[in-house]
């Protein structure tokens, strides 16, 4: 059929149109995630959420009716060099926000760069707090909003005894820290708490689950689990062999996610515990909106409105956890106190950004003076699907990054 | 005759009328179950400890393991059903009505039969699962099989709840089996710990001194402190009972604590000698520094991924860019276990194929030169990770543990796992088949008559090439079965290798190069230490003093433990 005159002249128009929105003022928009290394695992996840989400707001018309223009930058799992890269996005690409970071090494590592410069970082993934920067949005789980709520629900559940296990960096030790000082607050003495930890990589756990099995003989004991990665892996096969179970020594992770459990044998941790902001399983229409419009934009992967090519987009397989929640919500929150601002100026958005709401997937958020989000809390029980099924919801917890303010 | 039947009949009557006033448990049970408040859920599964109906617990069992379904009936309401285990062809099975035990109908009376996806199972979570499982722990007490009722014991003491003292009691009266017995002695000395009569209460304390009870070591210690903080409240002498009570179970503690230990250490000495026996021949004996020995333990683990799809559900893997489909024999129980010993060996054949590539193709040329072997190897290795990467993506994979590798077993409290007695005779196994190819075939005599003078060896008539190539391709082979037994206590991902390189060197190195016998006491050595040295300073600091002995052990002996002389190392 040959197109008739109008419709081609309707057509050259609509290019046209799309031209003038390409050519349309932009505002860049900096993506601080490892893609290779260790880290690319868990980080490419957030980049893709992120450009997702650039895609979701360029089809409404942008912030401040300018498009959103990625720069995504690879640190490569390397902690020196997120300064530089944050560097380079500041200076030479001068853009207005970044949305970054997994490893709290690697916050720490570009922090001076973003005070320095005064550029403004979104922070996504649950951390050990003590920090407050200005130029710093904390979107993730404060130590009170995802490490104390699982061990209050262990007191309420009978538990009296408690072993702490993990990974051994900054962020286990930093929580584990707090959480000792939570639990001699509650009365749980001294020898009732084990803390310990495994080097990453670590595959031999006869001995530390023989010990578990000892200290949970009486049936009162609990894990609180801040294991890194593929070490659950070992340690869980380890933990099953021995006979102990969900029911009579259950385990709370704090770095399994819906996104971590693609690599995991979920069957062998069925039934044990997680405490997140957010869940691929929670069933709200915003959610369901939000997992439908995410999986099937990873299998056609772009970002409207823009001349960005998006590559390393993995259709397989794929799902949504709180980290990624996090890090949308960030960039939603971003773009409200832009235009409550009226400008892109870091300082005014910062001011902008205290008190800004956003109803998220699955609950509202609010931002608070200290950056960090008033958010809900829920504990999920593991699925043999690798989802989790939600068993305790905490609601409207503030996160506060400072323990002596939450210890008393 | 008719007689009897009058006398069964008003003999049974009073009973059937109790059973008609109570609470029909079956129908306790589907209240529970529609119940919405968690609390009042639990005390509805509690009261139906004592109703001894087989239904009721096949229903609770269903309940717990998430295989109780809802069934929307004509009427729109919402029934409880269980699925019969017989499926048809299409995977489909009779429902069973959980409050009449009637087979769920059509109008036609034919029964209807449903596809367990195609139902709604009905939500537990951990709290309700705890109360099922000590209601059905109640009905396990006289369960036929004597594990299950000794486990269901061992809960039950641990409640010191009165009530089921009797149950206890009454057990103990018939019960034959030593094991199950000794739980019922243990839980019922538990149990009249807080009997109110100090005789009673001191009695049962010393009862589990003299049982070396280890599960009530917390709760004596407990009480000890509450004695002394009130010692009026206890009365006499229950702080005499509690300390030899306690000191008993510590010092049976500390027995257990040295076999534990013993079998932990013998048990990563295994894991580290079948990772190591591979390099201990190629590297070890021939002199090569193969960097590419993990890499080739990693194409043994991703083997034994690949036969396991191929027994299981089938997989997926790319080739150069294609995406490949093999389709599984979707084999389940033990025709699927079978899997493992299939991949053992189809490993053993892959690894050694590739090592066999790798000698034909760069090896033979670097013998002279160990240096560049190294670069090569390392390079070879490389390129092998980025390879498992592409074909099976860089997240970890999964391998499920044959049904006979899961769980263990307790002898006196200390835990035997199956898969590292497993990886124990595995380790032996493999030893053998070193020695006898070496010192018991004609192949062996070559090659140790290769390693031992190249030249001389070839003046006699050995083919030294085709020796050289055939050693390589069986040290890879072995390195290939380390992978595959390594699938079953590690991740198998891209990475596999070099968590074990190191340490396969380490043991190498310290057994003395060229030396099978010091490579098995080095693994040996090694690992005991380990496990001995960790409770005391944690993993981390653990490894770091075993690395440190090992460095000051070849500053005073450069040479390993034993010092063989050979080819490579003469120069």
């Amino acid at each position: 059929m040959k197109p008739s005159f109008p419709k081609i002249i309707a057509g050259a128009a609509a290019g046209l149109l799309a031209f003038a929105a390409t050519a349309a003022e932009t505002v860049k928009v900096g993506v601080l995630h490892s893609l290779s290394g260790t880290m690319a695992i868990s980080e490419t996840s957030l980049k893709d959420v992120l450009l997702f989400t650039f895609d979701e707001i360029n089809k409404k018309g942008g912030v401040l009716g300018k498009m959103i223009e990625p720069v995504v930058v690879d640190p490569a799992s390397n902690w020196p060099l997120f300064a530089e890269k944050a560097e380079q996005l500041l200076v030479k690409d001068k853009v207005s926000v970044v949305f970054g970071c997994w490893t709290s090494v690697s916050r720490k590592s570009c922090l001076p760069v973003f005070e320095k410069e005064n550029g403004l970082l979104f922070y996504p993934v649950q951390y050990e707090g003590e920090e407050l920067s200005k130029n710093i949005f904390y979107t993730a789980e404060a130590v009170n909003q995802q490490a104390i709520p699982p061990v209050d629900y262990m007191l309420s559940e009978g538990k009296k005894k408690f072993y702490l296990l993990g990974s051994d960096y900054v962020y286990p030790r930093t929580t584990n820290k707090i959480l000792k000082k939570y639990l001699k607050s509650k009365g749980i003495p001294d020898s009732d708490i084990e803390e310990i930890y495994t080097p990453f990589g670590h595959t031999d756990y006869q001995t530390i689950v023989a010990s578990i099995k000892k200290f949970s003989a009486g049936g009162s004991a609990c894990i609180i689990s801040t294991l890194n990665g593929d070490t659950n892996v070992p340690f869980f096969k380890e933990f099953a062999n021995a006979g102990l179970t969900s029911e009579n020594c259950p385990v709370v992770s704090f770095s399994i996610s819906e996104d971590e459990f693609r690599g995991l044998p979920a069957k062998q941790l069925a039934g044990h515990l997680g405490c997140w902001t957010y869940f691929m399983s929670i069933k709200t229409p915003e959610n369901q909106k939000f997992v439908g419009d995410f999986l099937s934009w990873v299998k056609a992967p772009k970002v409207t409105g823009v001349d960005y090519t998006v590559s390393g987009v993995d259709p397989k397989g794929r799902v949504t956890c709180s980290p990624m929640n996090l890090s949308r919500m960030g960039v939603y929150l971003w773009k409200q106190a832009v235009e409550k601002a009226g400008t892109f100026d870091v300082d005014k958005v910062r001011d902008a950004l205290t008190g800004q709401k956003f109803k998220g997937p699955v609950c509202e958020v609010t931002m608070q003076a200290n950056h960090h989000l008033v958010n809900d809390v829920f504990i999920g029980e593991t699925l043999p699907t690798g989802q989790f099924k939600v068993i305790k919801t905490f609601k409207g917890v503030a996160g506060e990054p400072f323990s002596e303010k939450f210890l008393k | 005759m008719k007689r009897l039947l009058s006398f069964l009949l008003y003999g049974l009557l009073p009973f059937a009328s109790v059973a008609a006033t109570a609470t029909d448990p079956r129908k306790v049970l589907v209240q529970a179950i529609a119940e919405e408040d968690a609390a009042k859920q639990v005390d509805l599964v509690k009261q139906l400890a004592s109703s001894g109906d087989p239904l009721v617990a096949r229903g609770l069992a269903a309940w717990r393991a998430n295989e109780l379904y809802l069934l929307t009936e004509a009427d729109g309401s919402k029934v409880p059903v269980l699925l019969g285990a017989k499926a048809d062809a299409d995977g489909k099975m009779r429902a069973v009505r959980l409050i009449d035990a009637a087979t769920v109908a059509d109008a036609a009376g034919q029964p209807r039969v449903f596809r367990a996806d195609e139902l709604t199972a009905v939500d537990n979570n951990s709290r309700i699962r705890r109360a099922i499982k000590t209601t059905l722990d109640l009905f396990a007490i006289t369960d036929p099989v004597p594990k299950l009722r000794r486990a269901a014991v061992v809960k039950l003491g641990q409640e010191q709840n009165a009530e089921y003292l009797p149950h206890f009691i009454e057990s103990l009266r018939t019960e034959a089996v030593p094991d199950v017995v000794k739980a019922l002695r243990e839980a019922i000395a538990l149990t009249r710990v807080s009997d109110a009569d100090p005789i009673v209460r001191n009695a049962a304390i010393r009862e589990l001194g003299t049982m070396r009870s280890v599960n009530s070591i917390d709760l004596l210690r407990e009480l000890e402190k509450k004695a002394k903080a009130d010692p009026a409240q206890f009365g006499d002498g229950i702080s005499a009972a509690l300390r030899s009570a306690i000191q008993d179970i510590e010092s049976y503690q500390q027995w257990g604590n040295l076999v534990g230990t013993a079998f932990r250490g013998v048990s990563l000495s295994a894991v580290l000698l079948v990772a190591a026996l591979g390099l201990a021949i190629t590297f070890g004996l021939m002199g090569v520094i193969n960097m590419a020995h993990g890499e080739v333990m990693a194409v043994g683990a991703y083997t034994t991924f690949f036969v396991q799809g191929v027994f299981g559900n089938g997989l997926l893997f790319s080739l150069l860019g294609r995406t490949v489909t093999v389709k599984g024999m979707g084999l389940t129980g033990g025709g699927f276990d079978a899997y493992f010993v299939v991949a053992l060996a189809a490993s053993f054949v892959t690894a050694g194929l590739v090592g066999l590539a790798l000698e034909r193709g760069i090896i033979r040329f670097l013998y002279k030169r160990p240096l560049e072997s190294l670069l090569a190897t390392w390079g070879v290795s490389l390129i092998l990770q980025q390879v498992f990467r592409h074909t099976f993506g860089s997240a970890n994979v999964q391998v499920d543990a044959p049904g006979f590798l899961q769980g263990s077993f307790v002898v006196s409290d200390v835990l035997f796992a199956y898969n590292r007695i497993f990886i124990i005779a595995f380790a032996g196994f493999v030893v053998f088949l070193t020695w006898a190819l070496l010192t018991k075939t004609s192949l062996g005599l070559q090659i140790r008559a290769v390693m031992q003078n190249r030249t001389m060896a070839s003046c006699v008539g050995v083919r030294t090439d085709r020796v050289n190539m055939m050693t390589f391709a069986f040290g890879s082979g072995l390195a290939g079965m380390a992978g595959a037994c390594m699938t079953q206590i590690a991740n198998v991902g891209p990475g596999l290798g070099q968590n074990y390189i190191i340490d396969c060197f380490m043991v190498v190195v310290l057994g003395g190069v060229g030396n099978l016998v010091g490579t098995i006491s080095a693994s040996g050595g090694v690992g005991v230490a380990n496990q001995i040295l960790e409770p005391w300073l944690g993993a981390v600091l653990g490894k770091i003093t075993v690395l440190t002995a090992i460095i000051l052990f070849l500053q005073w002996r450069p040479n390993g433990l034993f010092v063989t002389r050979s080819r490579s190392l003469d120069g």
